[in-house]
């Protein structure tokens, strides 16, 4: 540790060499940026894909089809999953996808059934609009914030996406990616205005369980039932059909893990090289403070303060940025129908600020050592 | 007995596949409150004894006592403990910290002791006023000229108020008036506070003011003279 008295000492230092300093930082904090967001990328797809043991919810697939424009049931089957031991509720859906592939801005319809909109609207937080007004028009839409947001809807608005022309009548908050950006209406509706696909067919089910632990038995129980049907099915967990769908996504966010650590690796050696630059102006400087009697520790001390100094100087600015731009961008990836959302939290930013006091301290570590371990007359001998 | 006693004191160096010898086997006593100024031709080992007396080199053989502290012995921490209670040392390029001011540089020591802020600036002050440039207090080394550069590195050097006091030329890089003002203020340091000092010099007139001069040459005494009337 350092005391507070040494505190000005350690800014008059480190701000001695300005454009160097100012480079550093910005050069920490680009990296500190790209290294949160990619961060942000991970805990999205880690929220998305990962299970923990409290699902409930099922999604009931045509078997070998992985594209909504390809996956077609028939919507008679709710019954017959409906009866099955250990279903809660059986929700048929229709889903209307813009892009099959992976995206930035894809909106995807879910229509759903009126019987069944009490069911899925019971997790929204109702921020504009109603259910009511929602379930008076037959064209009538919930967008989920995330969804609004991007597109720069609100209720009253148009949303215009694959053909469909669809009314907004509210904008819901929800814990699950998935309802922040869709677009639900209703299902008749949804099965008139899509080009494939009419009346009686849905892409899937969206299936609740009464107990989490049932969760796969139910699953090959529902896959039974329909096993020689003309139309197969293949049940998943809600987080495991996500994995599925979007498993092409999470291997490149898998792969930007890497740059990730790069960047962390960049800014080490940004920080190291600025710090062993200012330990070699400083060698003699750094013997008159041993001739006043500072002891090497705490000549080392100060050099590597002025590494987490400058470290948590860039490593704030780069993780704040990266946040802020998680945060309020609203990002998602959606691919096959399933979205995966970026994700803001701010345990990043505690993230990003003991990462980059961290890489500041052994980025430090050898020039301390190394200045604090020099002989005070080689020190003059050799300036 | 003697407040510095050097006892056969020898320091050598390994330079490439020769060894230098600057300081062999030196007696020497120097009781407290004397001024003492060493001359010799450039390698004489002059600076070598000075660094030795401050704590910053280590002999290579022989003792050297200190207050009763055999300093050649003591670890690499106590030996910065006992430099920054014992002894002040005043360089001949005043070597200031240029980002500080003339005050932060002068509590640059004092950062070492458990003062209070305002214990700090009553040192700093009494310092400042003590060497004549208290109104230079906010000044950086570049805004100084030469004279009031050593004033504010000697105002340093005292502000813990050490016993001994080490000057390495201290007036080399000084007009002659600064120079002699310089050596007036160490002489009034001596008489007035009785600190102990030792001062390497080429310049005899600045010999003067000592109240012994040493002469050495190759690292050994060769001649001592003291002052008639001091």
């Amino acid at each position: 540790m350092l005391g507070i008295r040494y505190i000005p000492l350690l800014f008059k230092q480190v701000s001695r060499q300005r454009a160097r300093t100012l480079l550093t930082v910005l050069g920490v904090a680009t990296a500190m940026f790209l290294f949160i967001s990619v961060q942000a990328l991970e805990q999205g797809v880690t929220a998305a894909t990962v299970a923990t043991g409290k699902e409930t919810t099922l999604v009931v697939y045509r078997q070998n089809r992985f594209c909504p424009f390809a996956s077609r049931l028939p919507e008679s089957y709710t019954a017959r999953v409906g009866r099955i031991e250990g279903v809660a509720s059986v929700v048929p859906m229709k889903i209307v996808v813009t892009n099959c592939g992976a995206s930035l801005d894809v909106v995807t319809f879910r229509g759903v059934p009126s019987e069944n909109y009490d069911v899925v609207a019971a997790k929204f937080t109702f921020l504009s609009g109603s259910m009511a007004e929602w379930q008076r028009r037959s064209d009538g839409a919930i967008l989920g914030e995330d969804l609004a947001n991007r597109r720069r809807l609100k209720v009253g608005d148009t949303l215009v996406a694959a053909g469909i022309t669809a009314y907004v009548a509210a904008v819901i908050r929800s814990d699950e990616a998935q309802d922040q950006n869709v677009a639900y209406v209703g299902l008749k509706f949804l099965q008139n205005a899509a080009v494939r696909g009419g009346d009686g067919i849905v892409t899937q089910f969206n299936v609740k369980v009464h107990d989490p632990a049932h969760l796969e038995r139910v699953a090959a129980a529902i896959d039974e039932e329909f096993r020689h049907d003309p139309e197969p099915t293949d049940t998943r967990p809600e987080k495991a059909f996500v994995a599925r769908a979007a498993h092409d996504l999470v291997q490149i966010v898998g792969f930007t893990r890497y740059l990730g650590w790069a960047a962390l690796a960049t800014v080490l050696a940004l920080v190291s090289n600025a710090i062993v630059l200012s330990v070699q102006d400083r060698v003699k400087e750094h013997a008159i403070l041993q001739t006043l009697g500072f002891r090497g520790g705490l000549i080392a001390r100060l050099i590597m303060a002025e590494g987490v100094l400058l470290g948590v100087t860039g490593g704030v600015l780069g993780s704040v940025a990266a946040f802020a731009v998680v945060y309020f961008g609203k990002f998602s990836l959606s691919v096959e129908g399933t979205t995966v959302g970026v994700h803001g939290d701010p345990s990043l930013l505690l993230l990003g600020l003991a990462l980059s006091a961290g890489v500041g301290v052994v980025a430090g570590l050898v020039p301390a050592l190394q200045a604090s371990r020099r002989e005070i007359a080689a020190s003059f001998r050799a300036v | 007995m003697a407040l510095i006693e050097c006892r056969a004191l020898t320091r050598k160096y390994t330079r490439g596949e020769s060894i230098i010898t600057p300081l062999d086997g030196l007696d020497l006593d120097v009781e407290a409150g004397d001024f003492l100024a060493l001359m010799g031709p450039s390698g004489s080992g002059k600076t070598t004894l000075l660094n030795l007396i401050a704590g910053i080199d280590r002999p290579s053989a022989g003792t050297l006592r200190i207050g009763g502290t055999e300093i050649g012995t003591l670890s690499r921490g106590r030996l910065a403990d006992w430099r920054s209670e014992s002894v002040g040392y005043i360089f001949q390029l005043y070597n200031l910290v240029p980002v500080l001011t003339a005050y932060e540089n002068i509590e640059l020591p004092l950062l070492l002791h458990p003062l209070s802020r305002r214990q700090r600036h009553e040192k700093v002050a009494t310092a400042l006023a003590l060497v004549g440039i208290a109104d230079r207090s906010g000044h950086y080394p570049r805004q100084l000229s030469g004279g009031q550069e050593q004033r504010v590195a000697i105002a340093r050097a005292i502000v813990t108020d050490p016993g001994i006091l080490v000057a390495d030329e201290p007036t080399g890089d000084l007009d002659r008036a600064s120079a002699a003002a310089i050596m007036d203020l160490l002489k009034q340091l001596n008489s007035e506070l009785g600190k102990t000092i030792i001062m390497v010099t080429h310049d005899p007139k600045s010999a003067d003011h000592a109240r012994r001069t040493l002469h050495l040459e190759k690292g050994r005494l060769i001649e001592q003279t003291t002052a008639a009337a001091h």
